[in-house]
């Protein structure tokens, strides 16, 4: 089924074509909603209240990339989380740990690749949500300067430019690592 | 003293849109033929471009678990929520206004000293007794009193009670919908 009629269906209260784009883009909410916080089980909190958010505010949604908007869902509720989380005491640095994943993997290659992930799970912590924000999208999620303008509802410049100065802060911190990392 | 930029720091501006390809082609041809003079700015772009290419090889990971919501939360649950929520929210406004009139006096009545001990005393002022006959004077000397004619003390307690009650009840059904939500 297209994805439009699944968004219709979905306006009209029908719940398992919501689910259907659920799980259409939920992978892309969840490692979204991971990378903005380094953390698992509050990714996994982001994501669930994400999409319960848009199931409840698709009426709302007025045609256009439907991934954009779903995404910039996301990045509110990934807002509240941080917002939650300043409040508790302070999680260490060590505590972003993202597992890799990948087939048949060394454990070699494992550790090469958890170790990757940990310097950049730092490193994006390091970073302004806005920056980050847009590092994410552009570097790993893959989006379009102009999808990337939908989800922050700014202007291509601003996308531009917060990304240029995300990257020069990673440049910073990620550089003088870069010898040691795979 | 406000200082121009150097061209090099313009280009290196531009390194990450240009890595990108989304600089416009006269944008591109500044870059292209800085970069040709400038080692400083080659090098720059060859350490950025190294950053980019490292977090290219992260990677997405599966997300634990299907986030796909099992059932509509049923409309009921979010009721309580806003009646208790209301009725705290109202019970609050009562609550400060009873602090506010108690403490600047705004129902309180000035009557003569000694007037509440006679009231107290008789009954009724009804009959003026000769004793009263030079209350006039006794009131100009004595002066006046405040006395509360609502029972403010007592409203204070019982709404704070209130409130308190209202926003258990509020938190418990708001934590109750919610676990209801994640479950979903």
């Amino acid at each position: 089924m297209e994805e439009d009629d699944l968004i219709l269906r979905s306006k009209e209260g029908d719940l398992d074509a919501f689910n259907r784009l659920v799980e259409k883009y939920q992978r892309q909410v969840y490692n979204l909603a991971l990378r903005m916080l380094g953390k698992a089980p509050a990714a996994e909190d982001a994501t669930q209240e994400a999409l319960l958010s848009a199931f409840k505010g698709i009426g709302g949604f007025r045609g256009g990339n439907f991934r954009a908007w779903l995404l910039r869902i996301t990045a509110n509720a990934c807002r509240d989380q941080m917002r939650f989380w300043r409040r508790r005491p302070v999680v260490s640095l060590d505590a972003l740990v993202i597992e890799p994943e990948g087939d048949a993997q060394s454990p070699e290659d494992y550790a090469l690749r958890r170790e990757l992930g940990d310097e950049i799970a730092k490193a994006l912590a390091a970073l302004p949500a806005d920056q980050r924000l847009a590092v994410i999208l552009y570097d790993i999620e893959g989006l379009s300067y102009e999808e990337i303008a939908l989800v922050m509802t700014s202007s291509l410049g601003t996308v531009r430019s917060r990304l240029s100065r995300g990257r020069a802060r990673l440049r910073l911190y990620l550089e003088p690592r870069m010898e040691l990392l795979p | 003293m406000f200082k121009p930029k150097s061209e090099c720091q313009k280009v290196k501006g531009m390194l990450s849109p240009y890595i990108d390809h989304q600089l416009t082609s006269s944008e591109q041809g500044v870059v292209e033929a800085h970069l040709e003079r400038c080692q400083a700015c080659q090098r720059e772009l060859e350490s950025l471009q190294a950053v980019v290419n490292l977090v290219h090889r992260v990677t997405m990971v599966s997300p634990p678990r299907s986030f796909a919501i099992a059932e509509a939360v049923p409309k009921w649950r979010a009721v309580p929520v806003a009646v208790f929520s209301a009725a705290t929210a109202v019970a609050v406004l009562f609550l400060a206004f009873f602090f506010v009139s108690d403490a600047l006096n705004l129902f309180a009545s000035e009557v003569p000293v000694g007037v509440e001990e006679r009231l107290g005393e008789t009954g009724l002022l009804a009959e003026p007794s000769p004793d009263m006959a030079g209350g006039a004077s006794d009131v100009a000397e004595a002066g006046y009193e405040t006395v509360e004619n609502w029972p403010f003390w007592q409203l204070e307690v019982a709404f704070s009670v209130l409130v308190v009650i209202l926003g258990a009840m509020t938190l418990i059904w708001w934590l109750k919908r919610r676990k209801v939500m994640e479950r979903g």
